[in-house]
């Protein structure tokens, strides 16, 4: 069945959850992995995706289907995401930690795997990055995501959305060469 | 070249194309079950939700249309004591209403039926008027 079919038949009360758990086995791992790859952190990662998909529950009567599913779910993970990030730099200023981490875990801080130093340098790179930054490179180099798409996802315009990207490549690339 | 093949990733050098195929590596990692364990985890919060959330929706929905209701009926009250008291005037002022009629315009049977259904009425308020005055008038309408 399409997302548009089983988003009718969630929306129609006809097995509700069997068309849910469809939709959530058919979209949850490259939701998850966006998340991850803005969070780090697995427990973090999954927080954010458990609340994704309970709004998603919540929300998908409502849902008009003037856009694709899958557009909306991750509107829907990119609000969750930097919801996260923006409380948990509210309670580590308010812990007084020193960390730099801009809402991610310090890099490799917990890895037992030797990384190379160019993995460290990318891994504070893309801390460096504003949200919105690292979202939109995410999205268009991991998921070859189209900037339409992108720019529904993150509520930017085309133009936003490509300038969001070439400023987190050269920032990047920066950063790792001068780091 | 990186997992996008535009032109835009010319800018990306290999160095850190290769730091990023590492990183997403890494990302996509997760134990073994995870995405099983996921699903079941997400449907026992949305049921634990559920039973909550039916006592909730009925007290957030007055508690956000609260001052709607409020401004409503005030409204209503003040409307009705408007129509009541509105209603209550006019009342007073039909009653109060006397409408003038020009005698000419009546006709003679109903005159004459006036008259005569008043008329020892009338003689009683005479004579006592008469006898009031201290004069006594005998009457010649036998």
């Amino acid at each position: 069945m399409t997302d548009q079919a089983l988003i009718t038949q969630f929306q129609n009360g006809d097995s509700k959850e069997g068309a849910f758990t469809q939709l959530l086995k058919r979209h949850q791992e490259p939701v998850f992995f966006q998340i991850k790859k803005m969070v780090i952190e697995h427990a973090d990662a999954d927080d954010i995706a458990q609340a994704v998909w309970i709004k998603v529950w919540n929300k998908l009567d409502g849902f008009k289907q003037e856009s694709a599913f899958s557009t909306w779910l991750f509107r829907v993970a990119y609000n969750e995401t930097l919801n996260f990030i923006a409380q948990k730099k509210r309670l580590q200023a308010q812990t007084k930690q020193n960390h730099q981490d801009h809402g991610l875990s310090h890099p490799s801080s917990h890895n037992t795997i030797k990384e190379s130093d160019i993995q460290i340098k990318l891994e504070r790179a893309i801390a460096e990055l504003p949200e919105k930054q690292r979202f939109v490179f995410m999205l268009r180099y991991f998921d070859a995501f189209d900037y339409e798409k992108i720019a529904s996802i993150t509520g930017t315009t085309v133009g936003g959305a490509k300038s969001n990207y070439h400023q987190a490549v050269k920032k990047m690339t920066e950063l790792i060469h001068n780091a | 070249m990186g997992l996008n093949d535009n032109m835009e990733n010319e800018s990306i050098s290999k160095e850190l194309e290769a730091a990023l195929n590492s990183f997403k590596t890494k990302s996509n990692q997760v134990p073994e079950g995870y995405f099983d364990q996921f699903e079941v985890d997400v449907m026992q919060k949305i049921q634990a939700n559920k039973s909550s959330q039916n006592k909730v929706t009925i007290i957030s929905l007055f508690a956000r249309h609260k001052k709607y209701l409020v401004a409503a009926s005030l409204f209503f009250a003040i409307a009705t004591g408007y129509l009541f008291y509105n209603s209550a005037e006019n009342k007073t002022a039909t009653m109060a209403q006397v409408d003038v009629i020009d005698i000419e315009t009546l006709p003679d049977e109903l005159i004459e039926a006036y008259v005569s259904n008043n008329e020892l009425i009338a003689e009683v308020e005479w004579n006592s008027a008469i006898e009031n005055a201290g004069t006594s008038i005998s009457s010649t309408n036998n």
